[in-house]
């Protein structure tokens, strides 16, 4: 698109930045090199962007088999699914569970380091609308169930490092959806 | 859980305490918000968490005037977007006006000062720490011994409570200051009646309204309150409605909305008053009647310029009319006599009954000084009395007149300290500056009047470095000692509960407390009305006001609808919020009748000299019908020489052209009479309206109301008061439109979003009830994120009002009285739109729930549609106004719910789409469908008339169906063949039927 049309919005916190930091900062979502101790396991060569935290869904969403409401509360009843906050975390982190594998460990400490400093953890963003879409998560979860994250996001729970599966900005792909449940094309259902 | 392994050194204490220290539970969840947001209680979401992308709603109290309406403030991730009114607020239940909206760009205000600063000793400023400030501060209070001046402009409230007693214990002196005090009131309140406090009014109950200079819709007393009540009783219902009229030099908008302006001299207004009581005061055999026979109308005609016949015709139906209702005291009627007017005024509803019914003494709005207290306290400045001065939400150096030399005896005093959030004129004259924090990020409270207070509670952070006024107040006795040192609550939180555990008085203080937060104060039921006995000697008297001055014109400011006393001028959104009557935006004006234009051969935009014995200034000509030849009008607010980068050197201040010595207890505005210059100069007048006549066009119909009662049509109206009415649809055109809609929505039509079950969203405005205050389009711009772009652009035409009020001209000439029309424009979303087949990338199309959709991000900007719409309510955004019109932090206003739109796209009203498609998702989660009345767009939610109705035109139960099935409605433009969807309810007039000829209507 060769207006800049969304451009402006720079000034309007994105909702996903706003529920990630606590400050009123926003934007540097990139760790400071060097304050942040290297990861032992180094999963940079994974797909998707490495988190300064190596957080690993596959664990939470695929053995132990938590609810992806766990911690994205609110993706049933808001637009915004919502980022777990870091009390989410250490309320299963700070006392039981510590990690198996030294790597696991490593990446735990982290988070407790970054408790114990009141400094959020600043995940980077995987999947970002652009900002003339409005994507009700709730109306979608409410269609499809609380199991339909997958039809969008992929197999989150075979993803160690979490990566795009569907390019969330082309909108053939809400179309196609669209299109095949028989559901509203209307342009004004997203873009207002 | 004892005897557990701790993880990595967290034991349980440290997760406690760190928990403790980020706030709790919800503000950990809500990730942006503070332990401040945390602990605030929120009142439409019953629970404290922040959910991200749902608003959570505080209730809170407007502080931009003394009015104290209540507010629910909008917040999306810890920051307030939109200021709305407060239901459950007695006073302005659930609306709020323009200014009150626009309290928002004060919080987020680019001028805001970043902390304490001090002057140095060349007169610059240093930036300071709050503990050297308040060090400062105390070091010189304290060796002040009680030569402390203090000027508080803040309300009755626990704070000023606490400021008074914190500036006794140190024996200083303070006077609570307002510029439009309503101090002539009281003093006629003493001589009438022997109390000094004033009544609240009850337009609502009113049949018959006569208003002598006071502005009720504009400026003068409780605004919001005033149209809600002007609304119930002037809008047509029940085949009636009360009449209004106005007396006084200049067709305010106040005088618009009235059925009828008597355009009388200024210092006149009383003559008029004083005959109606005569003509009352005979018939009834009132006491008064012997002293008032010396104002008989036929004696007083002459000087009023009115007939003895108009002035007894208006007291019958006045007197006939009960409960009817008289007001005197607004600032344009403030002259010599205004004292004696306000008294005829109160003898006038004493004689016509109306006391206790429609003016209620009791429940006294809070008590400010004025001009009558501030003058002797800077005469005992100017003698170097007080060591140490304190100016709390207050600008005396811009509010009061240059020529009283007030700037030079406040210098007089050693150390001079503001509060100022913006470096405003008096800031500027002082030493130390410890900028406050908004309404919006302190705890406070505001009484307004008795029984009602509203509360006040952060909802956010604050934004600049900014510490309340309260803390200052309290650390700083904690400094100085002695007396004042027993202020000891550590902080002005735990202050003002404590005073309210003394109020309350409830065994569960803490639910108590939270509840009333919630609630947004205490409202408690109005203390019986009391029946004000008549003073002995309330004899009436009348003496002619003087003028200054012996140029040819009298000289009459007036307070601006959009600045007040000067304070809105720093807020774009009522900088850009063109003037109701005049249409200018950004700029001050000096309002010449016609006649006297022709006369000085001057004409719009031309800039004039004006001088009075006090002063000169130099300001552009706006010719005006709606003032008389004698006299010139121009708006107070504007020609700031600080107040941040809005307000700077914008305009002129009117108050250059006044007198300041006097010796009467208020500051006569009206006072001075002034001669004109011609400069040859010229400056264009920033206006926003077209052409100021409909031309027959039925843009705003009208109708008489002997013909509304019984049920015609504007149509059958027009053609019974023998008016042509062009044929709309030919044979050929109905043709042509028959069943197009249904083709559209037939192509529109996919899947499960089946036609027949869409509704279709409408609207309805009655125009009986919009007064043109144009509160809608503040809240337009508020939820729509909507630039404002600035005086140069204007010139140019490039406003983006989305939601425009047209306000045009009828009569004026042959001897018919000059008429206003107002009427809220918004797109029409027609069913039969032409600006969607020209769009050449289907970015304008109609939506299967009948909107004229407009979608952004296909828009390349070719305009056509906004050449084919026959309302002009598409504009197009030319220039990166969205990189300009929001600098940091007004930025964090914006609704994160709607696109801001870049350079090269056509913008529109969207019936604000964002809070359909939000109550829809809503009601999909809850398994229902829309309940009436859920959606409320931003304008029928602001508007203190209820002037606006919204809803789905397909449900039969609907609201806004009632609205649009009522013989009054008619749609914009219906030769035009568009069929909008926005159906207008004719306004109708106090008006004879063979007097209507609506020629100029249609």
């Amino acid at each position: 698109m060769g207006k800049r049309l969304l451009v402006g919005l720079g000034a309007l916190v994105s909702v996903f930045a706003a529920t990630l930091i606590l400050s009123h900062q926003s934007g540097a979502q990139q760790p400071v090199p060097g304050k942040t101790p290297a990861a032992k396991f180094d999963s940079s060569s994974m797909q998707g962007p490495r988190q300064p935290i190596f957080f690993r869904h596959d664990i939470h969403v695929g053995q132990i088999q938590m609810q992806c409401q766990y911690c994205h509360y609110s993706v049933g009843v808001s637009n915004e699914p919502g980022i777990p906050s870091m009390q989410t975390c250490m309320g299963c982190h700070f006392l039981y569970v510590t990690g198996r594998t030294p790597e696991n460990k490593a990446e735990i400490k982290k988070l407790v380091a970054a408790w114990n400093a009141k400094k959020p953890v600043e995940w980077l963003r995987i999947h970002e609308l652009a900002r003339h879409v409005h994507f009700p998560h709730s109306r979608h979860i409410k269609a499809l169930g609380p199991q339909a994250c997958a039809t969008c996001h992929g197999n989150i729970a075979r993803m160690p490092q979490v990566y795009k599966v569907n390019n969330v900005n082309n909108m053939g792909f809400c179309i196609t959806c669209h299109l095949e449940r028989k559901v509203t094309r209307d342009c004004s259902t997203c873009h207002y | 859980m004892a005897g557990q392994t701790e993880a990595d050194g967290v034991d349980r204490r440290q997760f406690l305490k760190v928990l403790g220290t980020v706030g709790g539970g919800a503000a950990v969840l809500s990730g942006c918000s503070t332990d401040r947001v945390a602990k605030l209680v929120p009142y439409m979401v019953q629970s404290e968490d922040q959910v991200p992308g749902i608003p959570t709603w505080y209730a809170s109290t407007c502080a931009e005037c003394s009015s104290g309406c209540g507010l629910h403030v909008k917040t999306r991730e810890g920051r307030p977007i939109k200021l709305e009114g407060n239901p459950d607020h007695p006073i302005n239940a659930g609306t709020l006006c323009s200014r009150g909206q626009a309290g928002l760009q004060a919080l987020y205000n680019p001028d805001r000062l970043a902390g304490p600063m001090a002057k140095n000793a060349a007169g610059t400023w240093d930036a300071i720490k709050w503990d050297d400030a308040i060090a400062r501060f105390a070091a010189r209070v304290g060796a002040a011994h009680g030569e402390l001046a203090v000027i508080n402009g803040y309300g009755a409230s626990t704070f000023s409570s606490l400021l008074t007693r914190w500036t006794s214990a140190l024996g200083g002196f303070i006077t609570n200051f307002e510029p439009f005090s309503r101090e002539a009131e009281r003093l006629a309140n003493r001589k009438s009646w022997g109390r000094t406090d004033l009544p609240v009014y009850d337009f609502a109950a009113a049949k018959y309204i006569v208003s002598f200079g006071a502005d009720y819709l504009e400026t003068w007393g409780s605004v919001v309150e005033h149209q809600r009540g002007f609304a119930a009783s002037h809008g047509f219902h029940d085949g009636g409605m009360s009449r209004a009229v106005f007396v006084g030099p200049r067709l305010s908008l106040t005088a618009a909305n009235s059925d009828e302006w008597l355009n009388v001299p200024p210092g006149a207004e009383v003559l008029v008053a004083l005959a109606m009581a005569q003509v009352i005061a005979a018939k009834h055999g009132h006491a008064l009647a012997g002293s008032l026979s010396r104002y008989s109308p036929g004696k007083v005609a002459r000087e009023t310029g009115l007939t003895a016949d108009q002035i007894t015709t208006l007291a019958t139906a006045f007197a006939a009319a009960s409960p009817s209702l008289a007001v005197a005291g607004g600032v344009g009627a403030q002259h010599r006599g205004a004292i004696d007017l306000c008294q005829a005024v109160n003898t006038l509803n004493e004689v016509a009954g109306n006391l206790g019914r429609t003016v209620q003494f009791g429940s006294a709005p809070a008590a400010s000084e004025g001009y009558g207290a501030i003058q002797p306290l800077f005469d005992r400045m100017a003698k170097g009395e007080f060591q140490v001065v304190l100016v709390h939400d207050a600008n005396p150096l811009y509010t009061l007149p240059r020529s009283g030399k007030f700037a030079e005896a406040f210098a007089k005093v050693t150390f001079k300290v503001s509060t100022a959030a913006i470096l405003d004129e008096t800031a500027k004259a002082c030493d130390l500056i410890l900028p406050n924090l908004h309404g919006l990020e302190r705890w406070d409270d505001l009484t307004p009047r008795a029984g009602i207070t509203g509360m006040m509670q952060p909802v956010i952070e604050p934004v600049r470095g900014g510490l309340h006024t309260g803390d200052v107040l309290l650390k700083a006795a904690k400094a100085v000692g002695g007396a004042v040192a027993a202020f000891s609550a550590p902080s002005f939180e735990a202050y003002l509960k404590g005073e309210w555990q003394k109020t309350l008085n409830a065994a569960d203080f803490d639910t108590a407390w939270r509840e009333a937060l919630g609630k947004g104060g205490m409202f408690s039921a109005a203390p019986a009305a009391e029946q004000p006995k008549t003073a002995a000697g309330s004899e009436v008297s009348y003496t002619t006001p003087v003028f200054d001055g012996n140029g040819d014109y009298i000289f009459m400011p007036y307070p601006s609808m959009q600045y007040h006393d000067g304070r809105g001028a720093n807020k774009p959104w009522l900088l850009e919020n063109p003037d109701p009557i005049t249409k200018i935006t950004w700029q001050s004006w000096v309002e010449i009748h016609p006649d006297t234009a022709e006369k000085l051969d001057v004409r719009e935009g031309e800039i004039v000299e004006l001088a009075s014995p006090h002063g000169t200034l130099r300001v552009p000509v706006y010719v005006y019908a709606g003032v008389r030849p004698d006299t010139f009008a121009m708006p107070l607010g504007l020609g700031h020489t600080e107040y941040g980068r809005y307000a700077k050197d914008r305009g002129v201040n009117a108050l250059d052209l006044l007198g300041a010595a006097d010796g009467q207890g208020f500051l006569p505005y009206v006072a001075t009479r002034v001669s004109l210059a011609r400069t040859g100069d010229y400056r264009k007048v920033a206006r926003v309206d077209g052409m100021p006549r409909q031309l027959g066009r039925g843009i705003i119909q009208s109708m008489p109301i002997a013909y509304a009662a019984k049920g015609m049509t504007p149509e059958q109206s027009y053609k019974a008061a023998g008016g042509s009415f062009p044929e709309s649809n030919t044979e050929l055109e109905r043709t042509a439109l028959e069943g197009w809609r249904e083709r559209q929505l037939e192509q529109t039509r996919v899947g499960n979003y089946a036609a027949d079950n869409m509704p279709k969203w409408g609207m309805a405005v009655d125009l009986s009830r919009c007064t043109g205050c144009s509160a809608c389009v503040t809240a337009c711009y508020a939820e729509n994120n909507i630039p404002t772009v600035g005086e140069e652009q204007i010139f140019r035409r490039r406003e983006m009002s989305w939601m425009r009020i047209e306000r045009y001209w009828e009569g004026g000439t042959g001897g018919e009285p000059l008429q206003a029309r107002f009427s809220p424009v918004m797109c029409q979303h027609c069913d039969n739109a032409p600006c969607e087949p020209v769009c050449p990338v289907y970015a304008a199309y109609h939506t299967p729930d009948g909107l004229n959709g407009q979608v952004y991000n296909r828009c390349v900007g070719t305009r056509y549609c906004s050449n084919n719409c026959p309302f002009k309510v598409r504009y197009f955004n030319w220039l990166k106004f969205n990189d300009t019109a929001w600098p940091e932090p007004l930025n964090l206003q914006l609704n994160p719910d709607v696109t801001t739109r870049a350079r090269g796209v056509m913008e529109k009203c969207t019936f604000c789409i964002q809070r359909i498609r939000g109550v829809q998702n809503t009601a999909r989660l809850e398994d229902r469908t829309v309940r009436d009345g859920e959606i409320v767009t931003a304008c029928a939610q602001a508007c203190p008339s209820g002037a606006i109705k919204f809803g789905n035109v397909k449900d039969p139960a609907a609201e806004v169906v009632q609205w649009k099935r009522d013989q009054r409605g008619y749609t914009m433009l219906e030769e035009a063949n568009v069929r909008p969807s926005v159906t207008y309810l004719a306004k109708v007039l106090h008006v004879e039927p063979a007097a209507f000829h609506g020629s100029e209507e249609r």
